[in-house]
C-alpha cells in the first residue's frame, strides 16, 4: 500500500517543479512561438498534477485546452501580428 | 499473480518514466530551434498518457484512466499548427 | 496458466518500454543535430508509450482480483495504443518537412538532393 502513495508524492513534486520551470521561461521568453511550446509543456505538467492529486474530471479538461486549443488559437493569432516581441 | 508483487514492480518501473521526464525537460529548456522543443514537448505528452494509465492500474479507480485518450488525440494539434507556421513563413504568403 | 503468461508478457513490454524510453531519454540530449534528434524522439514515442501501453493492458487483462474494472482499463489502454500508433508518426513527419523547409540543416553538410529537387521544381 505505501508503495503507490509513495510513487504518487515523488510524482506530485516533480510535476510542480516543472510547471514552475515551464511557467518562468514562458513569462521571460522573446520568441513568442517558444513561449507558446512552453505553456503547452506546462499545461502537460499541471494534467499530471491533477491525475497525482486524482482529480481526472480537472485534468481532462485542462488537457484538452490547454494542450490542443490553447496553443492552436495562441499561433493563429501570433501569425496576424509579430513574432518577436519588442524590448 | 500477486497482486503486491505486481504492483511493486509497475512502481519500480515508473521511476524510469519520471527519469525520462526530467531529461526530456533539459531538452525543451536547452533547445536550438523551434522543431526540437516541439518534439520534446510531443514525447512528454505520449508519456504523460502512460503514466495516467499506470496510476489508474496502481490505485484500482477506473475514472482516472479517461484522461488518457483526449491527451493521446489533441498532443499531435501542436505539431500540426507550428508546423503550418513555419512553412506559410518561409514560403512568404 | 494462461492467464499468468498473458500477465508476464505484459510486465516485460512494460519493461523494455521503460528501458527504451530512459535510453531515448538520453540520445535526446546527446545527439547533434534536429535529424538526429529526430530518431531518438521516435524511438522515445512507439518504443515509449505504445508498447507500455499494451503491456499494461495486458497485464490488467491477466489479474482477475482487479475485478470488472481490469477490462475497462484494458479497453481504454488499447485504444490509446492505437491512436499513439496513428497521431505519433504524423506529427513527426509534419516537423520534419517544416524543419527542412525552414532551414534547419546539419552542420557539416555535403550534398542535399531533396533542395536541389526543389530548386529545379520537381518538388513544389
Amino acid at each position: 500500500m505505501t508503495v503507490e502513495y509513495t510513487l504518487q508524492h515523488i510524482l506530485l513534486l516533480v510535476a510542480l517543479t516543472l510547471a514552475l520551470i515551464f511557467t518562468y521561461k514562458t513569462l521571460v521568453e522573446r520568441d513568442l512561438i517558444e513561449a507558446i511550446v512552453y505553456s503547452a509543456g506546462q499545461a502537460v505538467a499541471y494534467g499530471l498534477a491533477f491525475i497525482a492529486l486524482m482529480a481526472p474530471d480537472l485534468a481532462l479538461a485542462y488537457i484538452a485546452v490547454g494542450v490542443g486549443i490553447y496553443s492552436a488559437l495562441f499561433i493563429i493569432v501570433v501569425s496576424h501580428t509579430e513574432r518577436y516581441e519588442k524590448e | 499473480m500477486d497482486l503486491a508483487i505486481v504492483k511493486s514492480i509497475v512502481s519500480g518501473l515508473m521511476v524510469l518514466f519520471i527519469t525520462a521526464i526530467v531529461l526530456y525537460t533539459i531538452r525543451i529548456i536547452r533547445g536550438p530551434t523551434i522543431p526540437d522543443m516541439v518534439l520534446a514537448v510531443d514525447a512528454l505528452a505520449y508519456d504523460m498518457a502512460v503514466m495516467i494509465i499506470a496510476l489508474s492500474f496502481l490505485f484500482n479507480t477506473p475514472y482516472l484512466a479517461v484522461a488518457s485518450l483526449p491527451l493521446v488525440l489533441w498532443a499531435y494539434i501542436l505539431d500540426m499548427y507550428v508546423a503550418k507556421y513555419l512553412e506559410r513563413k518561409s514560403i512568404g504568403d | 496458466m494462461i492467464l499468468e503468461v498473458i500477465g508476464w508478457i505484459g510486465i516485460s513490454l512494460l519493461a523494455i518500454g521503460a528501458l527504451m524510453d530512459v535510453i531515448a531519454a538520453i540520445g535526446i540530449n546527446k545527439f547533434k543535430n534536429f535529424y538526429l534528434r529526430l530518431h531518438a524522439a521516435t524511438v522515445g514515442i512507439i518504443g515509449g508509450a505504445f508498447y507500455p501501453l499494451l503491456g499494461l493492458g495486458l497485464l490488467s487483462l491477466s489479474l482477475e482480483q482487479l475485478g470488472v474494472i481490469r477490462f475497462y482499463i484494458a479497453g481504454i489502454s488499447f485504444t490509446s495504443a492505437f491512436f499513439v500508433l496513428i497521431t505519433a508518426p504524423v506529427g513527426s513527419h509534419i516537423l520534419a518537412r517544416a524543419a527542412h523547409r525552414v532551414g534547419v540543416m546539419p552542420e557539416p553538410i555535403g550534398v542535399d538532393r531533396l533542395k536541389e529537387d526543389r530548386e529545379k521544381g520537381v518538388f513544389k
